[in-house]
């Protein structure tokens, strides 16, 4: 079983090591050390102090808190509990007119915004543009991935963390205190 | 599913029939019973040949694929048809007796599902009883009601018997130019129902003494239109199974039958393995979800019945749940209501579809049957799409890949979130491109009536990396061998000329990392009194885009074709003026500033069949999409914008407004340089611009929630969509009010 060192997984995720290296990192048997080298490498490159339990886009992370885990941004915004759709607590720009969509798409290249809604979630924090949805109108935003953490660390690592949390999707939670 | 099967066969009461030899229907029901208790395929809690000899097994192994890889080869060359011949669109493989696909070909991977299922609905049919399975035997199946996908693709296999006992099956798929359907070809996604799905070859044993019978051959001829082409694919398949029979008797001559008996289904719990192993050591348990749809816009078009003069939007909805066992459970819970065109699809053809996705993403290692076992697939909502028949029994199925490719996309996504939690960042890959299909039909320049698939389809770019962009024009959804063949081969069948085969700029998405670009073909019509062409949807969005934003990415552009009839072509080459060789910009195309025509059509919504002939020096213009783009597009590289600048791959509006990269071009060198202080202020006035315009989702929520109750904008298919996704899936409906909190009783 091959291992890397963690400079050169740091190139490989940079997209600094020569393809032909890519490939044959691509064609061996996986690493077994990449997620603690990985979790390495993007700990160092945050100014904040919490631990990162897990990325779920380069910009975001799922981070322990004290005793809570949030979702967090690179900057530092905080989004709060992992369990929650973290796109509650974004910005959101919707382009659903062919004068908005135009600023992205032209001519031919144009969606019809009585069929879909180009929906784009920024981070209030810095900006950045955290992920973008194609949908319909009605369509509720995707929570593309509500990990099973402690069955990940305590099963799948042998590491349990510490403060079990119940697995289960709060987000409707939180629309149920919106809509009060 | 089999009893009612069985009961539509129908037997002849007061016939005896001879004894089954070995009762493979028993069999089955033990393979699952020991997978129920043990959790191992046939009960396998150990590989013991594996172990005892891990280098005979792994030759063994490679001598199974070349085998499978030279069948491909022989029955290629033996087909008739460009789409087998030059293309490759079919496959081989090896089965257990019961039906269980041990190796596959190169080829499409999505089929090895459907022929192990074929082969299994042949023996829980009891066919081993009664018509009997007998050495020479060729049986075939492309019924859609019985497990087929769609008609076109015939799916076929052979007994292997060796010293008097059925040990192996040899299979064959190939997808051949005409089904039959009303419309010519192959891609039948007008057909309103099944009874316009083209000639039906239904579960049969359709051959004996390793020959076809002559009423197959008369049923080809009397009800395809192109039945050389179709009948030549036949043999093709047939001797691709021969050629896998003979050397697998070689094979167990040399090694003993127990030994290939043993190993074959070794290989298969080892493939379930190394499936289950990738998911425990490089994802990451949880749920994942992800919303995708696609639209079939056809009012007004020509169609076949008056009641399709509707447009339809999908609802392809994904969710897994990935439980502590790295059993991946899968549903589609919300998919839509099933539609009066040929794209809908039996829900036994699904997991193959899955099949497909596994053998590029998950589980290519080994590559056979036992990753179907590291899922549960849950039942598609009854009168869906993914499972039409409970409500319509008479649904088509004429290109049932359309919606279920682009369903499967999600799985490439869902994936590269997991890989890229893990840190597997090489093996992140974003959503899939879309396959919009040309078919043309008419007399060709041989004075021959052709109909069929150019293969154009099969070289989308492909999905954007973690640490890279994508591939352009290299990577198909449905085969891992992406071939678009050869133009000049194709204009030999066709009676068409290239005049433009080029990489699309900026066909890739928008994202730190963009998807491969697909490439645009340019075609003259030639040596022909008339051709129709039908731009047509074999898994396309012309109305929608995909919803493939990962992590900030903008995703690819709709599909939309051209095309210009009765033009000015021949006077403009005898004057030596310029044509039209690829599509220009979005908003002033080529075909319109350079062709006079007395139709030209510059951004025709897809699928659609021109509602007229071409003739001599018409012009078509289909476009080839590129695939997903990955992460914010304002933190791409400017290096790799300016490499686009330069070789034509994006435009200077695009790496402007959407990378937010303020590059020059020099007049003389034609190559651009970088002003790299000023992308810096423009990307950080873009960041401020975002915060600026973004409302609180709180804020969005209300009043979109408003425009949902006023159905504010709603396209009527958009509104047909979720009332069928609400009501076919109630539980998804209910979480989908309560997330809006609508009324209870709230109809779209």
């Amino acid at each position: 079983m091959p291992e890397y060192d963690v400079r050169e997984i740091e190139q490989l995720v940079d997209g600094k090591l020569p393809w032909p290296r890519v490939q044959e990192i691509m064609k061996d048997a996986k690493d077994t050390g990449r997620f603690e080298k990985w979790i390495d490498i993007l700990q160092r490159r945050v100014s904040w102090p919490e631990r990162i339990l897990l990325p779920l886009t380069p910009a975001l992370f799922i981070v322990q808190k004290q005793k809570d885990r949030i979702v967090k941004c690179r900057c530092g915004h905080e989004f709060g509990d992992y369990r929650v759709n973290w796109k509650l607590y974004a910005l959101i720009y919707v382009r659903d007119s062919e004068e908005k969509l135009a600023e992205v798409y032209r001519g031919r290249e144009q969606p019809d915004p009585a069929w879909t809604q180009i929906r784009e979630y920024y981070c209030p924090g810095c900006g950045t543009q955290l992920e973008v949805e194609a949908v319909p109108r009605g369509c509720p935003p995707d929570f593309e991935f509500l990990p099973d953490l402690d069955t990940f660390y305590r099963q799948w690592l042998g590491k349990p963390l510490p403060d079990e949390k119940e697995f289960a999707d709060k987000t409707l939670d939180v629309i149920r205190e919106w809509s009060r | 599913m089999s009893a009612t099967a069985s009961a539509r066969i129908g037997r002849p009461p007061a016939r005896k029939v001879k004894k089954p030899a070995q009762n493979l229907r028993k069999q089955l029901a033990e393979n699952e019973r020991l997978f129920r208790e043990t959790g191992c395929l046939f009960g396998l809690k150990t590989l013991r040949r594996k172990q005892a000899d891990p280098g005979t097994y792994e030759a063994v192994w490679h001598i199974l694929l070349n085998t499978m890889d030279a069948a491909w080869e022989v029955g290629c060359k033996v087909s008739a048809s460009p789409i087998a011949a030059e293309g490759g669109d079919a496959l081989w493989g090896l089965h257990l007796p019961t039906g269980e696909a041990v190796c596959a070909s190169k080829g499409i991977t999505a089929h090895p599902g459907v022929l192990s299922i074929f082969i299994r609905q042949l023996i829980e049919m009891g066919y081993e009883d009664y018509p009997g399975i007998r050495p020479g035997d060729v049986f075939e199946n492309n019924d859609p009601h019985y497990g087929g996908i769609h008609a076109v693709d015939f799916d076929g296999a052979i007994p292997i018997f060796y010293k008097g006992e059925l040990v192996a099956w040899a299979s064959a798929v190939s997808h051949v130019m005409d089904g039959g359907y009303i419309t010519p070809g192959s891609i039948g996604f007008l057909n309103p129902d099944c009874f316009s799905d083209g000639v039906p070859v239904t579960m049969e044993r359709v051959g004996e003494g390793d020959r076809y019978y002559p009423w197959y051959e008369m049923r080809i001829r009397s009800r395809t239109r192109v039945p050389d082409w179709v009948m030549g694919d036949a043999r093709g398949r047939l001797a691709g199974c021969i050629t896998i029979r003979e050397r697998v008797i070689q094979l167990i001559e040399k090694y003993g039958l127990d030994y290939f008996k043993d190993v074959c289904r070794e290989y298969i719990e080892d493939s379930r393995r190394y499936a289950t192993a990738r998911v425990k050591t490089q994802a990451v348990p949880g749920r994942i979800r992800k919303s995708n749809f696609k639209d079939l816009a056809m009012a007004g078009k020509r169609v076949i019945l008056p009641h399709q003069h509707i447009d339809c939007l999908f609802n392809l909805p994904l969710e897994v749940r990935i439980d502590a066992d790295a059993r991946l459970h899968i549903s589609m819970k919300g998919a839509s209501g099933w539609v009066p065109f040929g794209e809908n699809i039996h829900p036994s053809a699904i997991p193959s579809a899955l099949l497909n996705a596994y053998s590029h993403i998950v589980g290519f290692d080994m590559f056979n049957w036992g990753s179907v076992a590291t899922w549960n697939l849950e039942t598609p909502p009854a009168g869906s799409w993914a499972n039409p028949f409970p409500v319509n029994y008479y649904a088509s199925s004429g290109v049932s890949w359309a919606p279920t490719v682009m369903w499967m996309s999600s799985l490439y996504e869902a994936f590269g979130r997991l890989y890229f939690a893990r840190g597997f960042i090489e093996e992140v890959a974003a959503g899939a491109a879309t396959t919009l299909t040309a078919e043309f039909s008419g007399t060709n320049q041989h004075g021959m009536f052709v109909a069929g698939l150019t293969l154009e389809q099969a070289s989308n770019g492909s999905p954007a990396r973690g640490m890279a962009d994508g591939e352009n024009s290299a990577w198909c959804i449905y085969t891992p061998n992406a071939d678009f063949g050869n133009a000049e081969v194709l204009e030999l069948y066709y009676p068409v000329m290239y005049i433009g085969r080029n990489i699309e700029p900026d066909s890739g998405g928008y994202g730190k990392f963009r998807g491969g670009l697909g490439h645009t073909a340019v075609w003259m019509v030639k040596n022909t009194p008339g051709i129709e062409y039908q731009c047509g949807c074999a898994g396309m969005r012309s109305k929608v885009t995909a919803n493939h934003g990962m992590f900030g990415a903008y995703p690819t552009w709709p599909d939309r074709a051209s095309y210009a009839s009765g033009t000015n072509v021949k006077a403009l080459i005898e004057e030596r003026k310029p044509l039209v060789h690829e599509r220009g910009s979005p908003e002033q195309p080529n075909l319109a500033k350079n062709i006079r025509a007395e139709v030209l059509e510059t951004n025709v919504v897809a699928p659609f069949v021109t509602p007229h002939q071409l003739h001599e020096y018409d012009i078509i213009i289909h476009p080839i999409s590129g695939a997903q783009a990955l992460g914010d597009p304002i933190e791409r590289d400017p290096a790799r914008v300016k490499a686009d600048l330069d070789a034509g791959w994006t435009r200077e509006r695009v790496a402007a407004e959407v990378h937010g990269v303020v590059a020059h071009r020099n007049e003389q060198t034609n190559e651009w340089t970088v002003d790299e202080a000023a992308t810096a202020r423009r990307r950080e006035e873009i960041r401020q611009a975002r915060k600026a315009r973004g409302v609180p989702f709180r804020e969005w929520w209300k009043q979109e929630r408003e425009k949902i109750l006023a159905k504010e904008n709603m396209a009527a298919a958009v509104l047909d969509m979720w009332r069928s996704a609400t009501a076919l899936s109630p539980d998804y409906g209910k979480e989908l009010r309560a997330f809006w909190n609508l009324p209870e009783d709230f109809a779209f």
